[in-house]
């Protein structure tokens, strides 16, 4: 049977519950309210932080959770929200080893979604894709489309187990959860 | 307290650091202090190894006080770093960018409540970053979750060279008179510049 999108990705953060140290925080994972937060349903309810609508403080505290050991995944459920923790990822996170001569390589997961604009197209602020521009902007974390269904439980198993000292970002499409 | 460094012990550092500055041998920003130095090993007096320490661009003191030795922090100052000092073996992060450092520091308390863990977070900033969004909102979300970690409030009255009550247009500042239990506020008056030593340098 072939793999769905949806599928792939809710095995997928259930593959990363099983690790004690991944933790996932963002708005909309332990209540309901976006497509991914179904991928989240059968995770147990401790390892969801729901965060307040901030989406620098939600970065900068998954950096700091990153710095005490765990490997927090950090959820936005678009890249239009993404934007407003720029800060964080390119300023900071992307920067740790660079400002602790190595010493400080924290492991970050951050999924986030190219907004989908079938059947309903939700207009100019909740739709784009900016994966080559943080790809300029980042040297130290790994930005990956998910264009496939086979492309997804890999990739999340490399952002688990790397040990290049690179975080990941995972780039999902929103259109793909009914489609592919 | 981790060190048994004196008042003096802290101006002659900086006093080193800024004859080095002014003799162009630092080809970078360095911001120091002066005039805060017993208030500054009074708050040290209960941070413990354990602890995490985080610091903005000025953080000179925050390092000598945590245990970074003399040499290894003024050789890491001379090659440049200044302006974000991390030292993971000593829990030091300093970030050079305006609120850069609140939001980490409330994830490391976080997950240092998660683990039932007694190290405390100290999260060190300037009066013109407590008076931003992400100061009320860092301070706010530690405060209601009862997260292990304090905030220290350093008020030169400047932020560079701006005026800070001036551009906010408030005579007094949020936790200027506050009593609020993960705040420690207090004021200061240096005698150097925001950056460099106050002399002009020919690089």
């Amino acid at each position: 049977m072939a793999m769905k999108y949806f599928d792939e990705l809710k095995r997928s953060m259930e593959f990363l519950a099983a690790d004690p140290r991944t933790l996932f925080l963002g708005q909309a994972v332990a209540y309901p309210g976006t497509a991914m937060s179904n991928t989240l349903k059968e995770i147990d309810p401790r390892r969801l932080i729901e965060l307040p609508v901030d989406e620098d403080l939600q970065m900068g505290m998954t950096n700091g959770l990153a710095l005490a050991g765990l490997v927090p995944v950090s959820i936005f459920p678009r890249w239009n929200f993404l934007l407003l923790a720029v800060n964080q990822i390119v300023n900071h996170l992307d920067k740790f080893p660079d400002m602790s001569n190595g010493g400080y390589q924290p492991k970050v997961i951050i999924r986030t979604g190219i907004g989908s604009v079938r059947p309903l197209h939700p207009q100019h602020q909740h739709v784009g894709d900016y994966t080559d521009a943080f790809r300029l902007m980042c040297r130290r974390i790994e930005i990956i489309r998910l264009e496939e269904p086979h492309d997804i439980f890999p990739a999340y198993e490399k952002a688990l187990h790397r040990s290049d000292g690179l975080s990941t970002l995972l780039v999902e499409y929103g259109d793909y959860y009914n489609e592919k | 307290m981790i060190t048994q460094l004196k008042a003096q012990d802290l101006i002659d550092f900086e006093t080193e650091i800024a004859g080095f500055f002014n003799a162009a041998q630092i080809r970078a920003p360095i911001h120091l202090y002066s005039g805060n130095e017993e208030e500054m090993i009074g708050i040290f007096q209960d941070i413990r190894a354990e602890d995490w320490v985080l610091c903005s661009w000025r953080s000179h003191y925050q390092c000598l006080l945590k245990g970074v030795p003399r040499e290894q922090l003024k050789a890491e100052i001379m090659a440049g770093r200044s302006i974000s000092l991390c030292f993971p073996e000593y829990r030091v992060f300093s970030s050079a960018i305006v609120t850069g450092v609140l939001p980490i520091a409330v994830g490391i308390a976080l997950a240092i409540q998660r683990a039932g863990g007694s190290e405390r977070v100290h999260c060190f900033m300037g009066e013109m970053t407590s008076e931003t969004g992400s100061a009320h909102e860092c301070i706010k979300y530690a405060t209601n979750h009862s997260l292990p970690i304090r905030f220290i409030v350093e008020d030169n009255g400047k932020s560079v060279c701006t005026d800070t009550r001036q551009t906010w247009n408030s005579p007094v500042l949020t936790y200027e008179n506050s009593s609020h239990p993960l705040v420690h506020y207090y004021k200061y008056e240096t005698k150097y510049p925001h950056a460099g030593a106050g002399a002009r340098v020919q690089f």
